[in-house]
Parts: structure tokens; C-alpha cells; sequence
């Protein structure tokens, strides 16, 4: 991999993005480390990758200051100190809670934004890089989601009930992709087009390349050999996986994963290990990954109803295509021009 | 009260006080008064309960969540049409493009596909990342 931040104009104004050779003249990609993860943009034409890198600062910096449980001087974190009641939020922490209201409707529970608690309780309370050092402490009892039914968002207020902790992990990231979709293409004044990966989490805005996208849908990136990766065509809208093959860590001798089902606040254990789903949106396709994972054996049945393409991974290594997913390298994924939690991206690079 | 107040040369009423001072012509009688604030009232009442009615049912279309019943799966339900037509249709104009710009996997592990030359040769480089530090 070969990285350089000098030979694109603009990209010395957004120092932390190193730029990707990737063999395409075409698009330049520039990538950084982000949310806890890692943010890639691939931009065409390439000269707007400066202030693609300049735009998705802005965004990714306002989103971790209004929705990340990790920062102790983060918007959400100020409201959840609180133990319940009412909140007049901004506007980005109010949409961020409204598409993960909407993530929670649309997939009846299973992608549930109060299952705060429920990490917490599962040893997920502080940064993932030092949950390791904190294995032995006992696990305490489960704490399923009080619902996410008790939350009330009326335009920018918010009714917390005590005891009711959010977490949007489900929809966050891929809001987060959508967000800085948009604003990449605003600032380019709707030319050309921009892929935006958080963590995985795939938006897409603009005119897409010929045949659309490339990119790889991995199950388990770090042991390629076990379950081999799927190159794909993404001509619009997005895609997000969810796993619990990452973010895994052990307490009191159980492996515990990040996707919890809030109706047993356990670590879902369904037969799927990896969910990638695309949709119009990221957020979309976010959510919809995340209960598909929880759903377990009605994934495929949820996922047919709602019309998203996808591919299932099971932990014996088989996969799964659902919803016109392609089965064969290179294939073209096509998703439904239909959003249901997120209406903020689209294949312009912004249109509701 | 029907005995109509008098205003003496150089007073001012109070606003809504009844009409304009003493020796301005055409003064309304005190019962046209009351018919006229008896209409304003019945006018301002209807006002109030059609505001009200109005702002009961907007709150009731962004208050979230709404009706949907608990456990409850609505995946087949309608959503939002995106603007700027088939998705399918949608990149068409863009550059050739032939190698992997991103990849897709679980949350804190985020794959880059990269090329580089060999003997002449271009090979597909693939690192892996995982995440250092907090999820969000």
C-alpha cells in the first residue's frame, strides 16, 4: 500500500488523510482514522479529493461530538449524565435519534437504540481498547433494552425516561457515511461523485463510475483463507455489514460480541456471523444488517420483506444470497430507490 | 352595564375601553359593543379549538414513536421514494474504474484494497485495520 499526501490539491488543508494508491487515475482514495474506526473517501474527479477530505472532517468531527457515548464532553453524553428527562437537543444529535427511532420501528425492535445499558452491563463501557484489560471481572446479570417505545422525540425535544440509556451504534456509523456523502457533494457542487466508507459502512453520492463502484464484501477480513471475500458492483446507495466477528472481547470467560438483542440483552447467537445489506441509504442498510444479525433465522424472511438485497455468512462459512444479491463475482448490486429510516443521501448527493 | 361611560374634554380612554373620547362623532352604543366582543369571542373560540385540533395532529405525526405496535416487524412497509430515479440507472457517467475502492465488513475492521506493480506485474495488496481505540 502506498500512501502519500502531497499530490492532491487541497489534501494538505485535511492533514490526518493519507492517500491510497490504488492503480485507478480515475478516483483518488484518501483515508483516516475516524469514530474509533477507519474513514475512507473515494472521490472523482480525483483534484476534488482535497475538499472531499475538508468536508467529511467537518462532518465526522460534529457527529462524534453529538453522538458518541465514548467522549465525556459529547451531546449525548451530557443528556444520558441526566438519568432521564426533557432535552431540547441540537439538530444533528435530534436527527441522529430520530433515524435510530426510525431504525427501531422499521425493524420491529431488533435494532433497538436503548440497549446502552445492556453493553454497559456486558463489559462494553469504555474504550474497546481497554475492555481487554478488564476480563476477569465477573458478568453481570442481563439487561434487556427497556424498548425504545419509552422515547419520545417531538422535533428537537427528547423525553428520556430514567433508566434508559441510548446507544445508536446501529445507525450512527451509517448516518454518519450518509452525512459526509452530502456534504462532500455539496461541496463539489454536485460534480462528479464520492464513495464514503465508515468502518465498512459504504454511502454513496454523485455519479457513480462506469458499471458502478467496486468493492469487496468481506465476512472475515482477518482470516481471508476461512470464508473468501466477494468483489461486487455498487452503481447507488450504500451498504453497511454487521459482525461478530469484530469487536469481540471476553468477560469471566465467555466471548461476548457488540450486537446485542435487546429482548434478552445478551450478545445475539443466531447462525449468521456476518450481515452485509445494501439500501438507498447507510443508515438504512446499517440498521438492516444489525437486525438481521438479531433476527437469526428469520433473516432472510425480514430481509425479502424489506426488499434489500443481502448476503448472509453463516458461522459454518455458508453463504447466503437474498433479495437479488448477486452470487457471482463482479455482480451488480441493485437497491430498491425506497428509504425507510434516513432520506438525507441519494444518488445526487443529497435529495429527499 | 348599560349606562354608557362619559369622557370629559382631555381624557383618554383606556385601550379596548369602548370607542374614541367624549364629542367624537359616531360613538356605538355599549350593546353594539357586547354583540361585537360576544362575535369576537365565538370567532376567537372557534380559532382556538381549530389551532388546537391542528397542532394535536401535527404532534401526533412527528412525536416518535408513533402507533406501531411493540415486536411489531414492519420491514414490508412503505417507505420513502428517493428522488433522481432508478438506482439502478444511477452511475453510468463516471469514470472507468476497475479496482476495489473499498471494502465492507464487520464494525472496527475496515479492509484496503490497493494495487501495486511487481516484476511488471499488478498485484492486488489487501491490510487489514483494526480499530485502536472506541467504537461510536
Amino acid at each position: 500500500m502506498t500512501t502519500t499526501t502531497s499530490a492532491v490539491p487541497g489534501l494538505a488543508e485535511a492533514p490526518a488523510w493519507q492517500r491510497i494508491e490504488t492503480g485507478d487515475p480515475a478516483v483518488t482514495v484518501v483515508e483516516r482514522a475516524a469514530l474509533g474506526t477507519t474513514a475512507r473517501l473515494a472521490v472523482w474527479p480525483p483534484e476534488h479529493a482535497g475538499l472531499a477530505a475538508v468536508a467529511a472532517d467537518r462532518v465526522l468531527a460534529a457527529l462524534d461530538m453529538q453522538a458518541s457515548r465514548f467522549r465525556a464532553d459529547s451531546e449525548i453524553s451530557r443528556v444520558q449524565r441526566s438519568d432521564g428527562g426533557l432535552f431540547m437537543l441540537s439538530d444533528g444529535l435530534a436527527e441522529a435519534v430520530r433515524v435510530a427511532l426510525e431504525a427501531a420501528r422499521w425493524t420491529g425492535g431488533l435494532a433497538d437504540p436503548t440497549v446502552g445499558d445492556a453493553l454497559i452491563a456486558l463489559g462494553y463501557d469504555r474504550d474497546f481498547a481497554a475492555i481487554g484489560a478488564h476480563r476477569d471481572e465477573p458478568l453481570p446479570a442481563a439487561v434487556p433494552a427497556p424498548g425504545w417505545q419509552q422515547v419520545r422525540l417531538d422535533g428537537a425535544l427528547l423525553r428520556l425516561p430514567p433508566g434508559v440509556r441510548l446507544d445508536l451504534g446501529a445507525t450512527a456509523k451509517g448516518l454518519g457515511s450518509d452525512r459526509a456523502a452530502r456534504a462532500v457533494m455539496a461541496a463539489a457542487g454536485q460534480a462528479g461523485g464520492v464513495l464514503v466508507s465508515l468502518g465498512g459502512d459504504i454511502a454513496t453520492a454523485g455519479t457513480a463510475p462506469r458499471d458502478g463502484w467496486p468493492i469487496v464484501a468481506a465476512d472475515r477480513p482477518d482470516e481471508p483463507g476461512n470464508s473468501p471475500a466477494q468483489p461486487v458492483r455498487l452503481p447507488a446507495g450504500a451498504v453497511a455489514t454487521s459482525s461478530i466477528t469484530c469487536r469481540r472481547w471476553q468477560r469471566d470467560g465467555r466471548l461476548l460480541h457488540h450486537i446485542v438483542d435487546p429482548r434478552t440483552g445478551r450478545p445475539a447467537g443466531g447462525p449468521w456471523q456476518t450481515a452485509t445489506v445494501a439500501a438507498m441509504t447507510c443508515a438504512d442498510a446499517n440498521a438492516a444488517s444489525t437486525a438481521a444479525i438479531v433476527a437469526g433465522p428469520q433473516a432472510q424472511a425480514w430481509l425479502t420483506r424489506a426488499g434489500l438485497p443481502a448476503r448472509l455468512a453463516a458461522r459454518d462459512g455458508q453463504v447466503r444470497c437474498v433479495g437479488g444479491w448477486p452470487e457471482q463475482d463482479g455482480g451488480t448490486v441493485l437497491v430498491p430507490p425506497v428509504t425507510r429510516v434516513y432520506a438525507g443521501a441519494g444518488p445526487r448527493g443529497g435529495a429527499r | 352595564m348599560d349606562s354608557e361611560r362619559e369622557y370629559r374634554p382631555g381624557q383618554v380612554p383606556l385601550p379596548g375601553a369602548g370607542g374614541p373620547p367624549a364629542g367624537s362623532p359616531a360613538r356605538p352604543s355599549s350593546r353594539d359593543g357586547i354583540r361585537h366582543a360576544r362575535r369576537m369571542s365565538n370567532w376567537t373560540l372557534a380559532a382556538l379549538l381549530a389551532g388546537t385540533g391542528a397542532a394535536t395532529v401535527a404532534l401526533a405525526r412527528h412525536a416518535l414513536p408513533a402507533s406501531t405496535g411493540a415486536g411489531t416487524t414492519a420491514a414490508g412497509s412503505t417507505g420513502t421514494a428517493v428522488s433522481g430515479g432508478q438506482a439502478a440507472t444511477a452511475g453510468t457517467g463516471g469514470p472507468q474504474v476497475s479496482h476495489s475502492v473499498a471494502t465492507t465488513s464487520g464494525s472496527g475492521t475496515t479492509v484496503s484494497t490497493s494495487t501495486k506493480t511487481v516484476n511488471g506485474k499488478t498485484v492486488i495488496v489487501r491490510t487489514v485495520h483494526h480499530a485502536a481505540y472506541h467504537d461510536n
